[in-house]
C-alpha cells in the first residue's frame, strides 16, 4: 500500500518548474505591463519586483548589502553602476553577451573605465524636441538654441522654450560655461554662479514660470500638446506619452547629459547564470524592437536600431551630441543639493552665489562624511498636551 | 385512380406544410439564436466589465484615502520641515513646532529632528542607519515594518532653507493601523472582501462581508500570500491596476503608491469576490434569455404550424381541385380561396377548369351535331323520297274530297287523310329544314382562296327579332325588352342568328301563353362574354321553365313537351344545330332568381 502510494506520488508528480528568475527593476508602469506580457509570451518565468526610482538607488543597495534577498538582475539608471561597482556589488557579464553588437554610445554606457559590468538596455539624456515644421536650431549649441527660441516667439507666444527646474537640466547650462557636474571641483568655481544665473534669467523670459512642484510632468505636456512652446528639453522617455509622434523632430543638444539604463547582476545572486540569460533575453532584438515600437525608446543594439521607429534613430542620432556624466559614485546624489538650490535662485529666494555655496557645501558633505556628529545633544520630543 | 393520385399527393402537401413550418421555424429560430447569443454574451461582458469597473472604482476610493492619509501627513511635516529650517537653532520654536505637528497628525507614533549629517538633534530616537533622504528628491516615506506586531513606516523629510541648503531632516514614525480602520467602513457586494497586503504579500488588512478587522487585535503572523493567490502576485508584480480572475474568484488590484515594503515593493489593494456572487447578474440575465427565447421559440412554432397550415390549405384544396380535374370528375369543386398569388392561382384553376368543362362540352357537341347531321342526312333524303308520294296522296285525297257532296260519308275521311298528309309535309318540312346544311361562319372564296368570316351585327339582329316577334307577342300580353351592350360583329350568318333567335323566343312567349301567364317578360340580352373572345346572348323568360331532368334532352331531334301534335320536337334542335356550326354553345338553366328559364348562346366573335 505504502509502495504503491509512494509510487503513485512519484508518477503522479509534476515535472519541476523551472525557478523564476528574479528580476528588480525601475520601469515605469506601462514598461512594466509590457515586460510582464513579454516574459509570459516568451515563456520565462519571472519573479519581477518594482523598484520605484526615486528611492531605486537607497533599495537597491539596502538590499545587496543585506546580501539575504537578493535578485538575480537589476535595472539600474546608469549613474549607479559607479556606486555599485566601487562597492564590488556587482559581476562582470560574460564576454558573449559584451561582444554583441552594441551601439558605442551604449557600450560606453555599459562600462566603467573599460570594462563591461553591465548590459545596456536602453539609452537616453537629454534632447530637444520640437514640431516638424518648427526649424532646427542652426547648431546643436546652447546659444544658438536659445537663438531659434527667440526667433519663435512670433508664432508660439512669449514662453518657446520648456525647460524643467532640476539638476539634471542644469547640466549643458553648467557646462557650456566649462564646469561639470562632479563634486567639489565642478561647482567650485564662478561656472556655477553664470550658468545658475543665465538658467534662471530664462524663467519668464524665454521659458514659462515654474509650475507648482510635483506637477511639472503634466504641465510640461499640456503645453506641448497646445503648441504652446517650440522648443522643449526633455528626453526619450518622454515619447511614450507623445499623442502624435510623427509630427516630433529630434535636435541634439551639446553639453547635454546622456545616461541609460543598464542591466546587472549582483554579485549576491544565486542565480546570476539566470540573471543574464534575461538580461540577454531583454536586449534581444526582439525584444528591443518591442520596446521601441511602443515608446519610442533608443534601442542599444545596431540591429534593433536599424529597424527602430524614426523617432527613435533621430533620438539615437540627436544623443551622440550629448556626453556622459561622471562616472563617479556620488554623481547621483549631487542632484540632492542641486535641485533645491535652483528651485530657490528661479524663485528668487536666494542668489546665485547664496544657493551655489549651499550646494558647494552640501556636496562636501557628501565626500567627506563627518567623522562625528557635531550637531547640539537630542531634545526629547514634547507630546500633545505637554506644556 | 382518383384514390390513388390523391394518395400520391397528400404526401406532397403534408411535405409542403412541413417545409413551411421547418423554413418559419428555422426563420424564428436562428434570429432567436443569434440574438440570444449575443444578449448572453453582450450581458456577459456588461456585468464583467462592470464588476471590474465597480471593484476598482471601490479599490481606488480605498487606495486614495489610504494615499491620502499618508501624503497628508507628508506634506505637513514637509510644511513643518520648511517653516523650521528658517530658524534650526531656535530650540523653543522647535519644541512648539514638534508639538502642533504631533497633534495635527494623529498617526504619528514618533518625531525626530536629525542634523544633515543623520545626528539627533530633537525627538525621540531614530533607527540607526536610516537613510535621511539622499537621492531621494527631498524625502521619502520608507518602508513599512512591523514594530510589536503594527506595521509602522518612517518619513523622512529634508529641511531645506531659503536657498535650498539642507539644514536637518525630519523622521516620523507612523502607525499603520489605521488601515483597518479605514477598511472596516467598507461597504461590499455579497461574498466580497477587500485586502491589504504588504510589498511582501502578507495580509494586513482585511474586510469581508461579515468579518471587519477594525478592532482586532494584530494577531496575524507574516504568513504572505504571495504564490498562493495569483491576483496577489499580479498585483505585487504590477505598478498600474488590473483585475484578474482566477481560482473561482474575481479580483480588482491596485497598487498603494504611498506604501511600499523593505525591498520597496508596493502595497497592494485587491477587491475580491467569487465569481458566482460577482457574476450572479451574467447568470441571471442567461436564465431569463434562455427562458424568454425558448418561449418565443415556442410561440413562434405553434404560430408556424397554425400559418404553415393556413399557407398549404388552399394549396390542398387546389391538389384536390386538380385530381378532380384530372380524373375528369362531373362535381363541380367549391371555389379555392387563398391570400395573395395563392388565391390567384385558384382563380385561374377554377378559370382553366371551366374552360377545359366548356371545351369538353363543346367537344361533345360537335360530336353530337356529326352524329346528327348524319342522321339529318339520311333523314333528308328518306323526307325527300317521302315527299312526293305525300305530295300525290295528298293531293288525290283533296280532289276526292271536292268530289264528294256535302254529307257524303267518305267526305270526312278524305279530310282527315288530308290533314295527316299536311301534318306529315310539315314533319317532312322540318327534317328538311333540320338537314339543311347551314353556310359556315368562315369559308374560302373560290375565286380568290381568301379566308372570309361571316359577320353579322348583334344589335341589327336583335333590334329585328324583336320587330318581327312583335305582333304575336303583343297577342299572348308578352313584354319584350332588348339589350345590347355587345359591339362586336358575330362569327355568324345573321338570318341563323335570326332563326335561332326567334325559335327561342317563341318557345318562350308560348310558354308562358301555355301557363296562362299574361305580361310576362321576355328579355333579349347581348352582352359580351367572359375573356372578350365571344359574345353572350341570353333569351329570359318568366314561364315555366325548363325541369332540370330534361335539360339534357331538350336540344334532341323530336324531343318536345308541348302537347301533341304542337310541336314537331325539332326547333331547339335546329337551333343548337345553327350555332355549333358557327362554333358557339347554347345550353339552358333557370332564370334570375331560380324562375323561368334563360337560353344562354355564346356565338364566338368575328376576328
Amino acid at each position: 500500500m505504502a509502495v504503491a502510494a509512494i509510487a503513485l506520488g512519484g508518477c503522479g508528480k509534476p515535472p519541476a518548474r523551472p525557478p523564476a528568475i528574479r528580476f528588480l527593476h525601475t520601469f515605469g508602469p506601462q514598461e512594466t505591463e509590457l515586460f510582464n506580457t513579454t516574459m509570459a509570451e516568451r515563456g520565462i518565468a519571472v519573479e519581477s519586483l518594482l523598484v520605484p526610482f526615486a528611492r531605486g538607488q537607497q533599495t537597491i543597495n539596502e538590499i545587496l548589502h543585506a546580501r539575504n534577498d537578493c535578485p538575480d538582475l537589476i535595472r539600474i539608471d546608469a549613474t549607479w553602476l559607479a556606486g555599485l561597482v566601487a562597492s564590488g556589488l556587482v559581476v562582470e557579464p560574460p564576454a558573449a553577451l559584451a561582444a554583441l553588437d552594441w551601439t558605442p554610445e551604449a557600450a560606453a554606457l555599459a562600462q566603467l573605465r573599460g570594462v563591461w559590468w553591465s548590459l545596456p538596455q536602453s539609452v537616453d539624456g537629454l534632447l530637444v524636441i520640437r514640431d516638424l515644421a518648427t526649424p532646427a536650431p542652426a547648431s546643436p549649441s546652447l546659444p544658438d538654441l536659445l537663438a531659434a527660441a527667440r526667433a519663435a516667439r512670433a508664432t508660439t507666444g512669449p514662453y518657446p522654450l520648456s525647460v524643467r527646474i532640476d539638476g539634471y537640466w542644469f547640466v549643458p547650462w553648467l557646462r557650456d560655461e566649462g564646469g561639470e557636474l562632479s563634486a567639489p571641483d565642478g561647482i567650485a568655481g564662478a561656472e556655477a554662479v553664470r550658468a545658475m544665473t543665465k538658467l534662471a534669467a530664462l524663467f519668464g523670459d524665454l521659458v514659462p514660470p515654474p509650475p507648482s512642484p510635483g506637477s511639472e510632468d503634466p504641465e510640461e505636456m499640456r503645453r506641448w500638446e497646445a503648441r504652446e512652446v517650440a522648443y522643449w528639453i526633455t528626453g526619450p522617455w518622454q515619447f511614450a506619452e507623445l499623442r502624435d509622434r510623427d509630427r516630433v523632430a529630434v535636435s541634439g543638444l551639446a553639453h547635454a547629459p546622456r545616461g541609460g539604463q543598464l542591466l546587472v547582476v549582483p554579485r549576491c545572486a544565486k542565480h546570476p547564470a539566470d540573471g543574464w540569460r534575461l538580461a540577454g533575453e531583454l536586449t534581444s532584438l526582439p525584444v528591443q524592437a518591442r520596446f521601441a515600437g511602443t515608446f519610442a525608446s533608443v534601442p542599444t543594439r545596431r540591429a534593433a536600431l536599424e529597424d527602430a521607429p524614426a523617432l527613435s534613430r533621430a533620438a539615437e542620432t540627436a544623443l551622440r551630441s550629448t556626453a556622459m556624466l561622471p562616472r563617479e559614485p556620488v554623481t547621483p546624489m549631487l542632484f540632492d543639493d542641486l535641485n533645491p538650490a535652483l528651485a530657490a535662485v528661479v524663485a528668487g529666494d536666494a542668489t546665485a552665489e547664496e544657493a551655489v555655496a549651499g550646494v558647494r557645501r552640501g556636496w562636501q558633505r557628501l565626500i567627506q562624511p563627518t567623522a562625528a556628529p557635531t550637531a547640539p545633544p537630542a531634545q526629547p520630543m514634547p507630546q500633545p498636551g505637554a506644556p | 385512380m382518383t384514390g390513388a393520385m390523391t394518395g400520391d399527393r397528400t404526401p406532397v402537401t403534408a411535405s409542403l406544410r412541413w417545409r413551411v413550418l421547418l423554413a418559419l421555424s428555422l426563420a424564428a429560430l436562428v434570429p432567436t439564436v443569434i440574438v440570444g447569443a449575443l444578449a448572453i454574451m453582450r450581458a456577459h461582458n456588461d456585468v464583467e466589465r462592470e464588476v471590474d469597473r465597480g471593484a476598482l472604482a471601490h479599490i481606488r476610493a480605498l487606495g486614495a484615502v489610504l494615499d491620502n492619509t499618508l501624503q497628508d501627513a507628508r506634506r505637513t511635516v514637509e510644511l513643518a520641515a520648511a517653516s523650521w529650517a528658517d530658524a534650526p537653532n531656535d530650540v523653543r520654536e522647535t519644541q512648539l513646532l514638534l508639538k502642533r505637528l504631533r497633534r495635527d497628525v494623529p498617526i504619528v507614533h514618533a518625531l525626530a529632528i536629525l542634523d544633515p549629517a543623520g545626528a539627533l538633534r530633537f525627538g525621540d530616537p531614530v533607527p540607526a542607519n536610516l537613510d535621511v533622504g539622499s537621492h531621494s528628491f527631498g524625502g521619502y516615506i520608507g518602508d513599512a515594518e512591523y514594530a510589536g506586531g503594527r506595521p509602522v513606516v518612517h518619513l523622512v523629510v529634508q529641511a531645506r532653507g531659503r536657498t535650498g541648503e539642507l539644514m536637518g531632516v525630519f523622521v516620523a514614525s507612523l502607525d499603520l493601523g489605521f488601515v483597518r480602520v479605514q477598511l472596516a467602513d467598507a461597504r461590499l457586494g455579497h461574498g466580497a472582501r477587500v485586502i491589504v497586503v504588504d510589498g511582501a504579500g502578507v495580509l494586513v488588512a482585511s474586510r469581508d462581508e461579515q468579518h471587519a478587522t477594525r478592532d482586532e487585535a494584530w494577531t496575524h503572523g507574516p504568513v504572505s500570500l504571495a504564490g498562493t493567490d495569483p491576483a496577489v502576485d499580479r498585483a505585487l508584480a504590477s505598478s498600474v491596476e488590473g483585475t484578474l480572475s482566477s481560482n473561482g474568484w474575481v479580483s480588482a488590484y491596485r497598487n498603494l503608491s504611498s506604501y511600499q515594503s523593505r525591498r520597496g515593493v508596493r502595497w497592494a489593494i485587491l477587491h475580491q469576490q467569487p465569481e458566482r456572487f460577482a457574476y450572479a447578474l451574467a447568470r441571471e440575465t442567461t436564465r431569463d434569455t434562455l427562458i424568454i427565447g425558448g418561449a418565443a421559440l415556442a410561440i413562434a412554432l405553434v404560430l408556424g404550424w397554425f400559418i404553415a397550415t393556413r399557407l398549404t390549405r388552399p394549396l390542398t384544396a387546389l391538389a384536390r381541385h386538380a385530381d378532380a380535374i384530372a380524373s375528369g370528375s362531373t362535381d363541380d369543386p367549391p371555389p379555392v380561396h387563398g391570400p395573395g398569388e395563392i388565391g390567384v392561382l385558384g382563380q385561374r384553376i377554377d378559370e382553366m377548369a371551366r374552360r377545359i368543362a366548356e371545351r369538353a362540352a363543346l367537344q361533345s357537341a360537335l360530336a353530337r351535331g356529326d352524329r346528327l347531321a348524319s342522321v339529318g342526312v339520311m333523314s333528308a333524303q328518306v323526307a325527300h323520297e317521302i315527299n312526293n308520294p305525300l305530295t300525290t296522296v295528298l293531293g288525290y285525297a283533296k280532289l276526292l274530297q271536292e268530289g264528294k257532296p256535302e254529307g257524303h260519308p267518305d267526305r270526312d275521311a278524305l279530310g282527315l287523310i288530308a290533314s295527316e298528309a299536311e301534318r306529315m309535309k310539315t314533319i317532312v318540312s322540318g327534317l328538311l329544314e333540320y338537314a339543311r346544311v347551314p353556310r359556315k361562319a368562315e369559308r374560302i372564296t373560290p375565286a380568290s382562296g381568301v379566308r372570309v368570316v361571316a359577320h353579322c351585327d348583334p344589335a341589327a339582329v336583335l333590334r329585328h327579332v324583336g320587330a318581327l316577334l312583335e305582333p304575336q307577342l303583343r297577342r299572348t300580353k308578352t313584354m319584350l325588352s332588348i339589350d345590347v351592350t355587345a359591339t362586336a360583329p358575330l362569327a355568324i350568318e345573321a338570318h341563323a342568328l335570326q332563326q335561332v333567335l326567334v325559335n327561342l323566343a317563341q318557345n318562350a312567349a308560348q310558354a308562358m301563353a301555355a301557363a296562362n301567364i299574361e305580361g310576362g317578360a321576355l328579355a333579349l340580352i347581348a352582352r359580351p362574354a367572359p375573356g372578350g373572345i365571344a359574345t353572350l346572348i341570353t333569351v329570359t323568360d318568366e314561364g315555366p321553365g325548363v325541369p332540370a331532368a330534361d335539360r339534357a334532352r331538350v336540344f334532341d331531334p323530336f324531343f318536345t313537351t308541348k302537347a301533341a301534335g304542337a310541336g314537331t320536337g325539332l326547333g331547339l334542335a335546329v337551333c343548337k344545330h345553327l350555332v355549333t356550326t358557327a362554333g358557339g354553345s347554347i345550353e339552358v338553366g333557370d332564370g334570375p332568381g331560380g324562375r323561368g328559364a334563360e337560353f344562354r348562346v355564346v356565338i364566338p366573335n368575328a376576328a
